[in-house]
């Protein structure tokens, strides 16, 4: 490569002159190295570097792994959360959760602790962007109606990452086919607010 | 006493040496997967979104990176054949050119990782307020902001490719451009293994491990593609400006061209990851073939 050239040239001390730029694959231009007397193997570099970078690369991934085990699932919290969500796919049509959304407003009611401080921080989060932006007021002005079911955007926000298929997580049409071989997991994605979805992409729409 | 040298030097290390033939096909299909994601994006209305424009961004980077491979590949034929001279005044600007186009595409690549990244943390941690935070124009305004500095630098670069200045800052920025990245996605990881928790307590469901392997694969493959792609040229040039006349640096430095050859690759394998997961550009590929027939 010409720009290893330039450095090659600049630095090394015996530079054939009259090879400058020259569009070759040649490497003379470093000079005389010494071979000899080489304690170690004179690939050791090379073989050090990918055996590192290898090392790595694995090591990252059973970190990753390790902080993916789940622990024993709370038994007090397990009949909550089994009515709280429902199996229905993320990808699927809209029309499909119609039928749900009566439950999902009874169970609601019964949020976790966890999740309702979360919507709690949502909506202050919404009312103060509500007071400074004027923007498309469409938005917060929803969120701001519909607090429990702006939680429940945020649940099938993180199914989509849990999935890892996180460009898709944002679904720009409504009748796009998002085949089930998209999804990391077939199995249980969350209920979905269909009002929610339909919102959330007439807004990525405009 | 050169000479003798000279015979030293190319006997041991030797270039190892990648046909010119592989250089040209890997490069070829480099350019052509990265146009086709540009024209796919550019066609289908439903795909202006700042998501897909940075995935634009990196294929823009990853198509300048298979294409200076390719033109100086035509140079050195061309200068093999003669019709260019060697040490002409214009090959010399030539030359810096391209070098700044390469460095242009790998601060290119970095920045559109990272952009991609941010997006999705926004996403993720910000879904509710996302269309406010990440606008159309703010995307648009990132990705100036961008470019306009990867050029800078790249010009800076190539111009004083000499000075350990430059080499420094530019050897450091890339560990820590992935560590910042890392980073960002090991918080979306953790979101993603607390709620994968809420769903293990469900009793139908039995995959969630399954889901968390994939997760975890997922972005070891992520990382590790980009690592395993850039870091050799980076050592290289690190080695280049410290030690050229060290042997074991030497040897190092002959494996160049398959360095080289990797960079390209990872042009091909960044749009499988990135661009092709989104099944609304699989669908516009389909129609782009279909239509054509």
């Amino acid at each position: 490569m010409s720009a290893l050239r330039l450095i090659s040239n600049r630095t090394s001390q015996q530079a054939l002159s009259n090879s400058d730029y020259t569009w070759d694959y040649e490497y003379y231009e470093y000079g005389p190295v010494s071979f000899e007397g080489l304690k170690a193997h004179k690939y050791s570099i090379v073989i050090g570097f990918w055996v590192g970078l290898a090392v790595f690369v694995i090591f990252m991934f059973f970190v990753l792994t390790l902080l993916t085990k789940t622990g024993v699932p709370h038994q007090d919290n397990a009949e909550a959360s089994e009515k709280r969500f429902r199996m229905n796919s993320f990808v699927a049509d809209f029309g499909r959760p119609l039928e749900s959304k009566r439950d999902f407003s009874h169970q609601m009611a019964e949020e976790s602790p966890s999740l309702f401080h979360f919507c709690i921080n949502e909506v202050d989060h919404i009312n103060k962007a509500k007071e400074s932006q004027k923007g498309p007021s469409l938005e917060s002005n929803t969120h701001f109606q519909e607090v429990p079911r702006s939680c429940g955007m945020f649940e099938e926000d993180l199914h989509c990452l849990t999935k890892f298929n996180i460009p898709n997580f944002v679904n720009t049409e409504q009748n796009s086919s998002l085949g089930e071989e998209d999804l990391l997991i077939s199995e249980p994605p969350i209920i979905l607010e269909s009002k929610l979805v339909m919102q959330s992409s007439h807004r990525i729409l405009d | 006493e050169n000479i003798s040298n000279f015979s030293l030097n190319t006997t041991d290390c030797t270039q190892v040496v990648v046909p010119e033939e592989v250089f040209f096909t890997v490069a070829a299909a480099g350019i052509l997967e990265n146009l086709l994601i540009l024209i796919a994006v550019v066609r289908n209305k439903n795909l202006h979104l700042p998501m897909y424009f940075f995935i634009c961004s990196l294929a823009i980077s990853d198509m300048l990176g298979s294409l200076y491979k390719t033109l100086e590949n035509i140079f050195i034929i061309l200068c093999k054949m003669g019709y260019l001279t060697r040490h002409g005044d214009f090959e010399k600007k030539l030359d810096d050119a391209m070098d700044s186009m390469f460095i242009l595409s790998l601060l290119g690549s970095i920045f559109s990782l990272l952009a991609i990244a941010a997006d999705r943390y926004i996403t993720i941690f910000y879904a509710l307020r996302y269309h406010n935070i990440m606008t159309l124009r703010r995307a648009l305004v990132i990705l100036a902001i961008i470019w306009t500095f990867c050029a800078g630098s790249s010009i800076a670069i190539a111009l004083f490719s000499y000075e350990a200045a430059t080499v420094i800052p530019f050897t450091i920025l890339f560990p820590l451009m992935m560590f910042f990245i890392l980073c960002l996605y090991v918080h979306m990881f953790l979101l993603a293994r607390s709620h994968a928790k809420k769903i293990a307590s469900l009793p139908t469901s039995t995959v969630h491990h399954r889901t968390n392997t994939k997760g975890a694969i997922t972005l070891t493959i992520f990382l590790g593609v980009f690592l395993c792609c850039w870091a050799p040229f980076v050592l290289h040039i690190l080695l280049a400006r410290f030690c050229p006349h060290n042997p074991y640096c030497a040897c190092y430095m002959s494996i160049f061209h398959v360095n080289g050859t990797l960079i390209m690759c990872n042009a091909i394998i960044n749009p499988m990851i990135f661009a092709f997961r989104s099944p609304e550009l699989r669908s516009t590929f389909k129609k782009m073939f279909y239509c054509s027939r």
